[in-house]
Parts: C-alpha cells; sequence; structure tokens
C-alpha cells in the first residue's frame, strides 16, 4: 500500500463523505476552533500592540513574552488546560489562543513603530489628537505588518488545532488520532494532507488579501522599502 | 503677530535649547529664523503650536499664551509645513490636503472642494489630486504639503525648512511660489531655515541666530547684506553680500535710454529686428559684421543684480532692457546702472528706510499693546481659530 492507496481509500470512504465525520464537517469544525482563537487572540493583542508601539512603552517586555510564548509546549498546555478544567472548546481555545497572539502582537508593535516619524510629527502638528493619529495614521501604516502577522498566526493556529482531537474533540485531528489508534493509516494521511491545504489556503487567502486589500499608498511603500 | 515673550527650553538632561528668546513675530509678513543647526531655530518655531512646551517665558498668539489653549485644536488653526512634506501615504493627496477641513468637521464635498481650489493654488494639475503621495515628486509633495497647510485659511503658517530637501531648481520654483502666494494671502509667516540665501530671498524680516537661540542680528534682509552686525553674521551671510543685496533692489532704478534716442554706443551698435527685439551687438569698427549675443533685463520685474550682469556680460558695457515679449525698449549703460547702485534705494530699495521703521514700530507698539489678562482669556480662542 502506498499513500497514494491510502489517500483514495480515505476519500472514497463512505464516511468520510456525509454525517459527522466527513470531512466538510471535520473541517468547518476545524475551521471554527481556528478562527475563534484567532479573534481571541486579535481582541487582546492587537489593541494591546498598538497602543505599545504608539506609546513606545514596553517593547522590550513584548518581545520578551513573545520570545517565551512561542517555547509553550501546546500538547502540553492542552493537557494541562483538561486536567484543571474539562474537555470542552475553552480547553482547547487556550492555548490556541496563547499561540497566535504573540505574533498578533509583535506585528502590531513592529507596524505602528514603523510609521514615518516625518508623518507622524506632520500629524500631530496639524492638529490630530493621539487617538487620531493612531487610528488615521499609524493603523494603515501598520496595516501591512499585521496582515503579515495575522498570516503566521492563521497558518500557525491550522497547524496546531489538530491536537484538540487529543483531548477528545472534533476538528481535523480527529482523523490523524483516530487514524493512529486504530491502525488505519490511509485516515492519518488524509487528515494530514487536509491540514496541509487548509494552510497553504490560509496563506493564499492573506497573500491576495495583502495584493488587493491595502491602501496603495501602503502597499508602494513597503515595495520601495 | 507672534509673540515670543522669554521663551526658553531647558532639555530634562540640563542641554539648553533656547536660553529664552523675546522676539515679534508681525502679522502678515514672512520672519525668517536663520542659523546653523543646533542654535534652537526648530524649536522656536513648535513652540508656536506647542510641538515643543517652554520650559520658561511663553509664546503669545495675539496676545494669547498659547499654553492656555488645547493644542490640537490650536494646531489646526496654525498651517505646519515641514521639510520631508510628512503627508499621510495611504491618503489620495486630495484628501491629505483635506485633513484638516475633515478634522475641523467639514462635509466631504466641501472640504474636497477647498482641497481642490488649493490644488490649483500651489500650481498643481486638477489630477494630481486623485494620485498618492509616492507618485509625486519631491517639489510637488511639498506644494501638497503647503496646500496642507492652507487648507483650512489659518492665520499663521509655520514652515520648518520646507524646501530644503529639494534640488536647487526645484527650490528656487518653490520659493517664487511661496512669494506669489504670499502677496496673495498675507500669511504670518515663521519660517525656519539654514540657508541664508532662502532667508534673504523670502524675509520681510530676518532674525539671524546663534547657539541657544540667541539673536545675532534682526533686520530687513537688505540691512542685514550690507549692515551686518558684526563679524560672525558677517561670515554666516558668506562672500559677496554686496552683489548679493543688489538681488534685492529693482531694476526699475536704472535711468534707460530710449530706442529711439539713439543705439550707438562708441564703436558699438545694438542690431533690432522689425520688431524691436535685439539680435545683438556690432562692433562698427570690425571687418566682418559679426553679431555679439545682448544681455537683456526686464526693469519692471528684474533685480539691480540682473541689470548688472546685463551690462557687464555685453561687448558693448550696456544692457538692453526688455518688455515682456522680449523687445528693447531701451539701453543702460554700466555708468546708468552704477548711477543707479550709487542711490541710495531703488524701487525695493526703497523699502529699506520704511522696513526698519515697521519693524521698530512692531516692537514698540507691541509693548504697549499688552492685553490684560480678561481680555486674553476672552480674545485667545478667537485669536487662534478665528479666521477660518
Amino acid at each position: 500500500m502506498n499513500w497514494l492507496s491510502w489517500l483514495s481509500d480515505f476519500f472514497s470512504d463512505p464516511d468520510h463523505r456525509s454525517g459527522p465525520d466527513s470531512i466538510v464537517h471535520r473541517i468547518s469544525e476545524h475551521l471554527v476552533f481556528c478562527g475563534e482563537a484567532l479573534l481571541f487572540a486579535a481582541l487582546i493583542a492587537v489593541p494591546l500592540g498598538l497602543l505599545i508601539g504608539y506609546t513606545g512603552r514596553g517593547v522590550t517586555i513584548v518581545t520578551g513574552i513573545a520570545g517565551f510564548a512561542r517555547a509553550l509546549p501546546t500538547l502540553g498546555l492542552v493537557t494541562l488546560a483538561v486536567l484543571l478544567g474539562r474537555v470542552d472548546d475553552t480547553a482547547v481555545l487556550i492555548p490556541l489562543v496563547a499561540l497566535a497572539a504573540p505574533p498578533l502582537l509583535v506585528a502590531a508593535v513592529e507596524g505602528v513603530r514603523g510609521t514615518d516619524p516625518d508623518v507622524r510629527d506632520a500629524a500631530r502638528g496639524i492638529g490630530l489628537t493621539h487617538p487620531q493619529v493612531l487610528w488615521q495614521v499609524c493603523l494603515p501604516s501598520a496595516a501591512p505588518t499585521l496582515l503579515a502577522g495575522f498570516r503566521t498566526a492563521t497558518v500557525q493556529v491550522i497547524a496546531t488545532a489538530t491536537v484538540a482531537a487529543y483531548v477528545g474533540l472534533g476538528g481535523l485531528g480527529r482523523y490523524v488520532f483516530d487514524g493512529l489508534a486504530t491502525r488505519k493509516y490511509a485516515v492519518t494521511a488524509g487528515g494530514a494532507v487536509l491540514v496541509v491545504l487548509l494552510a497553504i489556503g490560509a496563506q493564499l487567502f492573506f497573500a491576495l488579501l495583502a495584493r488587493y486589500a491595502l491602501p496603495p499608498g501602503v502597499r508602494a511603500q513597503r515595495r520601495t522599502r | 503677530m507672534i509673540r515670543f515673550d522669554g521663551a526658553g527650553k531647558r532639555h530634562p538632561d540640563g542641554t539648553i535649547a533656547v536660553e529664552g528668546l523675546d522676539l515679534d513675530v508681525p502679522t502678515g509678513r514672512i520672519t525668517v529664523l536663520v542659523g546653523p543647526s543646533g542654535c534652537g531655530k526648530t524649536t522656536l518655531l513648535r513652540m508656536v503650536n506647542r510641538m515643543v512646551e517652554p520650559t520658561s517665558g511663553r509664546v503669545l498668539l495675539d496676545g494669547t499664551d498659547v499654553a492656555e489653549l488645547e493644542p490640537a485644536k490650536l494646531r489646526r488653526g496654525i498651517g505646519y509645513v515641514i521639510q520631508q512634506a510628512g503627508l499621510f501615504p495611504h491618503r489620495k493627496v486630495i484628501d491629505n490636503i483635506a485633513t484638516v477641513p475633515y478634522l475641523l468637521g467639514w462635509d466631504r464635498k466641501k472640504a474636497r472642494a477647498r482641497a481642490a481650489e488649493l490644488l490649483e493654488l500651489v500650481g498643481l494639475a486638477p489630477e494630481t489630486g486623485k494620485r498618492y503621495p509616492f507618485q509625486l515628486s519631491g517639489g510637488q509633495q511639498q506644494r501638497v504639503g503647503v496646500a496642507r497647510a492652507l487648507a483650512a485659511d489659518p492665520p499663521v503658517l509655520l514652515m520648518d525648512e520646507p524646501f530644503s530637501a529639494v534640488d536647487p531648481v526645484v527650490r528656487a520654483g518653490l520659493q517664487d511660489e511661496l512669494l506669489r502666494l504670499q502677496s496673495e494671502l498675507h500669511k504670518t509667516v515663521l519660517f525656519v531655515t539654514h540657508d541664508i540665501e532662502e532667508a534673504v530671498r523670502l524675509g520681510d524680516q530676518v532674525v539671524v541666530l546663534r547657539g541657544q537661540g540667541r539673536i545675532a542680528q534682526l533686520a530687513d534682509p537688505h540691512t542685514l547684506l550690507t549692515a551686518p552686525a558684526d563679524d560672525d553674521v558677517a561670515a554666516f551671510l558668506g562672500r559677496d553680500r554686496g552683489l548679493r543685496g543688489l538681488g534685492l533692489r529693482a531694476a526699475s532704478a536704472v535711468t534707460v535710454r530710449p530706442v529711439d534716442d539713439g543705439l550707438r554706443y562708441g564703436g558699438w551698435e545694438l542690431a533690432l529686428d522689425d520688431e524691436r527685439r535685439p539680435i545683438g551687438w556690432i562692433d562698427r569698427d570690425a571687418v566682418a559684421a559679426e553679431l555679439h549675443p545682448a544681455a537683456g533685463y526686464r526693469p519692471d520685474t528684474d533685480t539691480l543684480r540682473t541689470a548688472l550682469d546685463a551690462a557687464v556680460l555685453s561687448p558693448a558695457g550696456v544692457a538692453v532692457a526688455l518688455d515682456a515679449d522680449g523687445r528693447a525698449t531701451g539701453t543702460a549703460s554700466r555708468e546708468a546702472v552704477l548711477t543707479a547702485l550709487a542711490a541710495p534705494g531703488g524701487a525695493t530699495g526703497g523699502t529699506d528706510s520704511e522696513t526698519d521703521g515697521e519693524t521698530d514700530g512692531a516692537t514698540g507698539g507691541a509693548t504697549g499693546d499688552e492685553p490684560d489678562s480678561t481680555d486674553r482669556a476672552t480674545g485667545q480662542t478667537g485669536g487662534a481659530t478665528g479666521g477660518r
């Protein structure tokens, strides 16, 4: 048996076509986990990062925390969350949020700090208040960096969300862990391929977003730098 | 009027940027702060819109201490132009210009209409409005910077080395443009530069600063060039200041010999075409009829320096006075130009004594003009935000 026939087995299995173990269902579970994790991470990290980047206070602390958080073992965190709480979404969300927040935080800080100081000076000088400078000048200027941060965070979260299955929850990790447990390697391989495809899809999505959704002035500025 | 009243700035580390300066910046005129880097000129300028807070003394805007005004509000009433333009990269030019009107709550249509007006005023094509700052040349960006500063029609304009980052030809164009705008708008302009040439060209009043914001000399450009206060100022002014001073005096001071009174000067004769445009000088003693270029000047727009230059360039020693269409209206010999040089004044030169008087008057008047504190409280907001 080679991996190609594993994959054809996996995709032709009727259980994977419809029902609770269907590919569509598992993917949507996976995406919901990831989406929630990213949302919470963004709600915490982006405003904090913008503020830290704008004031310039606490930048060294942020860098330290971000480095530390990257070193956290995700599987360990999931297990810990389950041991401390119970088996539910939160157990998986905590480590995923912890994984997604550092790149977002760093991106927000660096993005704002990257604003041309002359532009900031001019903005203040013609009468923008601090919140206006942050919102109207620094945020657009930080947009490309912030988007890159989201891209990194999303791909990491999609890949890591497979561990949800480890504590008995859904998502594409289900295939991987169930396949391993029942020695159906076709299922494991299929699940892994799907995770990879999803991550690549996310990469593409953000590449397109950076290409078409950013204001032209910001885009061009990035190109020349 | 902007008034520095013992305004000083000492940094937290103890270094002194400005020791404490008294200076009046008269309404409707261009005052240039000029000096070497580190002389505190930018610090002084930034005290006016509270980008820098003085640590001693105060800055008064039409009698109101700016420290009593809310910074953002104060700044929306003061035009601000900086060296690198500082345009918002993510906004189209038209929206960059309309920034302050938007902040003031104008509706979008009105703000954009005003921005379009300004685009034209600073000499940019209407299409420029749809472009992004990175698509413009440095000179064009600077024009947009000026337009943005003027958008809400503030009575006061602060310009911090606005033309330093562009090449000399573009800079000269921008300087001319500023003078043209000023002749229409009569703003109270405080202009900072390290370029004495620019200072002399633009200023109604030039303030030469040395370290820590101390005034080395305050004078109109002509006085500055002809009578520097001391050797330091003379050194800062550089060489040829006498000649450069001629650039401030109008060529109309030269007595022109009308064309009909003859075109012969010794062995030379000026040849004109049917339209009376000069063709060249002919050496009447030469065997071959060879034409030598005839240098000309415009009495109505050029300066004495150009007239002298034309006379020096001409083989006959005679400058040709031209009208707007390039037709000769007369000739001016070196002697005629020199006579005009010797005369005290000239058209712009004539304002010498006048300017002196005004500067004195402004200083004197201001002291008597000190509003009492209650007046200041009510008058201040009007002063800073009014006129929009």
